[in-house]
């Protein structure tokens, strides 16, 4: 019974953290349509910027997200100006080019932090890093803790915009359908704007979150961004909760495996892959999307 | 519309290519002015942590070759030219750009960092019979094949049972009682296979004193360990052996600390005292031990003398990495120079009978084996509370006493 | 001009180009040939991609997966006995039947969702290829010694490559390439019109990953060593796609043209050691800039320069 219960504690914390990855990259997604590869980029940019405002001024990491936020969220909307808005394509629909587009950003990303601060592996030590305390029976690390509390209000906080703003409703109308939304009179152009700085934002808050759990280098991020891709495909288009849902079920099943199987941890990776392409096969349109017709099968049979 | 280009594609092609690659050095001038010596390391990538430290050792040990005037070949002092090349970590560009520096006529390579960019690379030395020589990569597999193979790390497994060896002693001593179980945890790369053949034999040839409760391995950079040391928790055994990159070694150590879980004795293969551990981990890292190529408390003056120079020019204290690629260029140039001469054949036979009594590697001796590999003793170091190293085996280096078991705290 | 002849002039030329690329070796030295080697391998990666991506509009950044089954095919054969060269239509075959695997069931999903899908099976088949025994685990697979021979080395690729793009030109001319070009336009209507579309896109996803295949077992050959870092990598699969887009998706000539650039560009940048601490970011800008400014790629840009050059610069329609 206690291993059920620290496979989910330790699936739970694992999903905050995949799930709040997974954000950025979901509302670049699903606004503007755009495999954004430079996310593992922002992610890694995210982690350094927050070392240095650690290093630099002894800001605890949690506490400088206050400024890593509305700093990325500006990065993001510089880069749509200048990069993502000048496609061809208008950047509004999905494309090769703006997948290699922001490829070639990741790259001179990662030029940038080895010039700046080196290929040294980095991390940030705080005196709560190693600490530990005990949640249901199960020892839980602090800062996976603090992460998870991040991730939460990440989430309630986009669930808000996406639902009660304007801005929410204009992003979930261009989601939807682009050519209807701006029909309707939403400056698509706008949207798409601050939706990818939203999810620069995003990404970068996760990074410094990552600061805080693993040691890194500018090659950081890669392993991260295939898994994150796992997740917003189980997730849907249209949903931030099928993103936390998506992380969830990869979590358990990591955690599951390796709990209640004999299958070697090595092949972890391989799991959540094949998750992936397993969910793509079944559930083309996400998760949320066939629970949505299931329960509206069941409400119709009434 | 597309037949245009091309019925222009076929002489543009050949007369792009004339222009661009007859920059390169027709053949060996018929005077070499200098000694031209090629390197491929992993500068970006998955390994530039250690790829860009390697570079950095490996351009001043050249730098202080050059600024003794050169390496001495009976006649006179040549001056070294170095051409080091990133390889992005992909052992494919790996072994292209060591037959590029080849075909540009080095007279000898030098290895890059990591077992399966230095098997790719070796490939290319014995195609074109010339000789290299790898200072970062451990693994048997790689040397033995080629005479024209020369590799300045020891065996990883011969790391492993050395760090038997110790825990040997401890149970001899009475601190450990056997059989003292072993959690074996490993990378899955060519370095942990190593390691835990080293750990398997050494249990098979010593039978009734240990035994292996739970072997298992992990990916590189996993992202969260929790279900791997769970089942390490479960295995409920006296002793965790590890190996694993730093990245991996941070991840797992603080997993561990913070799951509140214990072991007599506690390793991560050759990682341990590296200044990123500590300062990553802090007081968690205490009493772990490690097994290493190079420690810079070796009691030897020539590893003092190297600290202090490395220390003025750098600012900072030197690593393991630095020392060993510090020492390959020392090797080398140590072969050209008993070789007398530039030609491969006589450069190799340097290199097969070089002896560097001055070593600052473990032992002082540095020479290669028959197989190409140099077989060298391994220390064993132990982190001590206070930002404390010791080395704590063999006997004769020591600088400190061992702590087995590990206090509970 | 549409038929035999249409299809004939292109392929005359490239079997030109083939013969004299085949004379080289008496000319240049080994610097060069490797060099075209390089070269080759990059043709036949982009132009076996571009049947699938470019021809019938399948975007996959799985590709790698291919290069690695024919790679890994070739050596295990190999240390068992097999005469390397001979094991290349099995390699393909292998190749083939994998794509058959991965495309059954992600050709249902449309676009994008493909392309994510195509990823995840690539890696799957990276972590797998890394975590079992008998592929080498991530020790990889050494050749058996004395398997090398250059002058055979260097002539199998630039067949290769000569016959893949004559092929892709040959395709590309017929009623299959009409089919395909219909299912990148609009796959609802090419099936309204009768076109079985998941049929063809096994087809062609098959026939290109074979040659793959076939190039990764010269791959195999060429190196000596293979590893699941080397075949099997993510950024393998990326510059698959690379390099077609960046000299012109869909066109026969496009991916040569794209290949020729980044890989000859990608090895002489990392040659110089000046240029090697910016690498990264020259590769990274270009990609940018050429992105942003010509999507069409080296093609688009060399068709854009006689209309730049005879009128005045006040001319900006695009294509």
């Amino acid at each position: 019974m206690h291993d059920l219960v620290a496979v989910v504690v330790n699936a739970l914390l694992a999903a905050g953290l995949y799930a709040t990855m997974s954000y950025g990259l979901a509302v670049i997604y699903g606004v503007m349509r755009i495999i954004n590869l430079a996310h593992a980029g922002i992610l890694m940019l995210g982690a350094y910027v927050t070392l240095t405002l650690y290093d630099r001024f002894g800001l605890d990491p949690f506490l400088s997200l206050v400024i890593v936020a509305p700093l990325f969220f500006l990065l993001g909307v510089v880069l749509q100006r200048l990069l993502v808005r000048r496609l061809p394509s208008g950047g509004g629909t999905p494309s090769m080019e703006s997948l290699l587009l922001l490829f070639g950003l990741w790259l001179v990303l990662q030029n940038l932090a080895y010039a700046v601060w080196g290929g040294d592996t980095q991390s940030i030590l705080t005196n709560y890093t190693m600490r530990a305390v005990d949640l249901a029976g199960v020892r839980v690390g602090v800062p996976n803790l603090l992460v998870f509390a991040a991730g939460a209000v990440c989430l309630l906080w986009l669930q808000l915009v996406v639902k009660r703003t304007d801005l929410g409703r204009a992003m979930r109308a261009v989601t939807q359908n682009r050519d209807a939304a701006m029909l309707c009179g939403v400056d698509a152009d706008r949207i798409s704007a601050q939706a990818f700085g939203m999810g620069t934002a995003l990404a970068g808050v996760a990074g410094g979150l990552l600061s805080t759990l693993y040691a890194f280098t500018p090659d950081f991020g890669r392993s991260f961004l295939l898994k994150a891709f796992c997740i917003i495909v189980l997730a849907g288009m249209e949903s931030v909760v099928g993103v936390a849902a998506g992380a969830f079920i990869l979590a358990i099943l990591e955690n599951a495996l390796g709990a209640f199987t004999r299958i070697p941890t090595s092949f972890q990776d391989a799991v959540s892959f094949t998750l992936l392409v397993v969910a793509l096969v079944a559930f083309p349109q996400g998760l949320p999307h066939a629970f949505l017709r299931m329960t509206r099968r069941r409400a119709a049979l009434r | 519309m597309p037949s245009k280009p091309k019925s222009v594609s076929a002489p543009l092609l050949l007369a792009a290519l004339c222009a661009f690659s007859g920059a390169s050095p027709a053949g060996g001038a018929p005077e070499d002015q200098t000694i031209r010596i090629g390197a491929v390391l992993p500068v970006t990538g998955k390994e530039s942590k250690i790829g860009s430290a390697y570079k950095q050792a490996t351009e001043f040990a050249i730098r202080e070759i050059n600024d003794g005037g050169g390496i001495d070949l009976g006649a006179r002092k040549f001056k070294v030219d170095l051409t080091l090349l990133d390889d992005t970590s992909d052992p494919a560009k790996s072994a292209q750009l060591v037959e590029q520096l080849i075909t540009q006529k080095v007279h000898a390579v030098i290895g890059g960092y990591g077992s399966q960019l230095v098997q790719a690379q070796s490939v290319m030395p014995e195609r074109y019979g010339v000789p290299f020589l790898a200072g970062g990569a451990g693994a048997r597999s790689i040397y033995g094949r080629s005479k024209w193979v020369f590799g300045t790390l020891s065996p990883v497994d011969v790391l492993a049972s050395t760090q038997m060896d110790f825990l040997d002693a401890l149970v001899g001593a009475g601190r450990l009682r056997k059989p003292v179980k072993i959690a074996l945890v490993t990378e899955n790369t060519e370095h942990g296979k190593d390691y835990a053949q080293g750990v398997q034999d050494f249990i098979r040839a010593h039978p009734g004193e240990f035994v292996v409760a739970l072997e298992e391995s992990f990916e590189l950079y996993t992202p969260d360990f929790k279900p791997l040391l769970s089942r390490v928790a479960g295995a409920r055994a006296d002793v965790l052996m590890a190996d694993a990159h730093l990245e991996d070694y941070i991840a797992m150590h603080r997993a561990y600390t913070q799951m509140g879980l214990y072991h007599q004795m506690v390793t991560y293969g050759a990682r341990g005292a590296d200044a990123a551990a500590r300062k990553a981990l802090g007081s968690a890292t205490d009493y772990v031990f490690a097994s290493g190529w190079w420690s810079d408390l070796l009691p030897y003056p020539q590893v003092k003398a190297f600290n202090a120079r490395w220390k003025s020019a750098t600012g900072s204290d030197p690593q393991w990495y630095h020392a060993t690629a510090y020492e390959t260029v020392r090797a080398l140039a140590a072969a050209i120079h008993k070789a007398g001469g530039l030609s491969p054949d006589a450069i190799r036979n340097g290199l097969a009978t070089v002896e560097l009594k001055d070593s600052i590697l473990p032992g002082g001796v540095l020479k290669f084996s028959a197989s190409g590999q140099a077989i060298l003793p391994f220390v064993v170091t132990q982190n001590k509370p206070g930002d404390k190293v010791d080395i704590v085996w063999p006997k004769e280096s020591k600088t400190g006493e061992a702590v087995g078991p590990i206090p509970r705290s | 001009m549409t038929g035999l002849r249409a299809r004939l002039r292109p392929s005359v030329t490239v079997a030109a180009a083939g013969l004299l690329l085949l004379l080289a070796p008496r000319v240049f030295g080994r610097g060069i040939l490797n060099d075209i080697w390089s070269v080759a391998f990059a043709v036949v990666l982009a132009s076996s991609w571009n049947l699938l991506g470019g021809l019938a509009g399948q975007v996959s950044i799985g590709y790698s997966a291919f290069l690695g089954i024919g790679a890994y095919t070739t050596a295990l054969l190999a240390l068992r006995g097999m005469q390397p060269y001979a094991t290349l239509p099995l390699a393909a075959l292998l190749g083939a039947a994998f794509s058959f695997v991965v495309g059954l069931p992600t050709f249902r999903l449309r676009g994008p969702y493909f392309t994510i899908a195509t990823i995840g099976v690539g890696e799957a088949v990276r972590v797998f290829a890394g975590g079992v025994a008998f592929t080498g685990g991530s020790s990889g697979i050494r050749m058996p010694p004395g398997s090398f021979d250059f002058g055979l080395n260097y002539a199998s690729m630039v067949v290769l490559a000569v016959a893949v793009v004559t092929l892709a030109a040959w395709l590309r001319g017929s009623a299959f390439g009409a089919a395909l070009a219909a299912i990148r336009q609009d796959i609802d209507a090419a099936e309204a019109l009768g076109i079985n579309a998941t049929r063809y896109k096994v087809a062609v996803h098959a026939l290109s990953a074979g040659l793959v295949a076939a190039a990764g077992s010269l791959f195999a050959i060429n190196f000596q060593y293979i590893s699941p870092g080397s075949v099997f990598d993510f950024r393998l699969s990326l510059s698959i796609v690379l390099m077609p887009i960046l000299g012109g998706v869909g066109t026969v000539a496009g991916p040569v043209w794209g290949a020729i650039f980044f890989s000859y560009l990608q090895i002489k940048m990392l040659s110089v050691p000046a240029l090697r601490d910016s690498y990264l970011f020259l590769y990274g800008t270009l990609l940018i800039l050429i992105m942003l400014f010509e999507p069409k790629g080296l093609l688009g840009l060399w068709e854009r320069l006689p209309r730049a050059l005879r009128r005045p610069p006040k001319e900006a329609s695009a294509a």
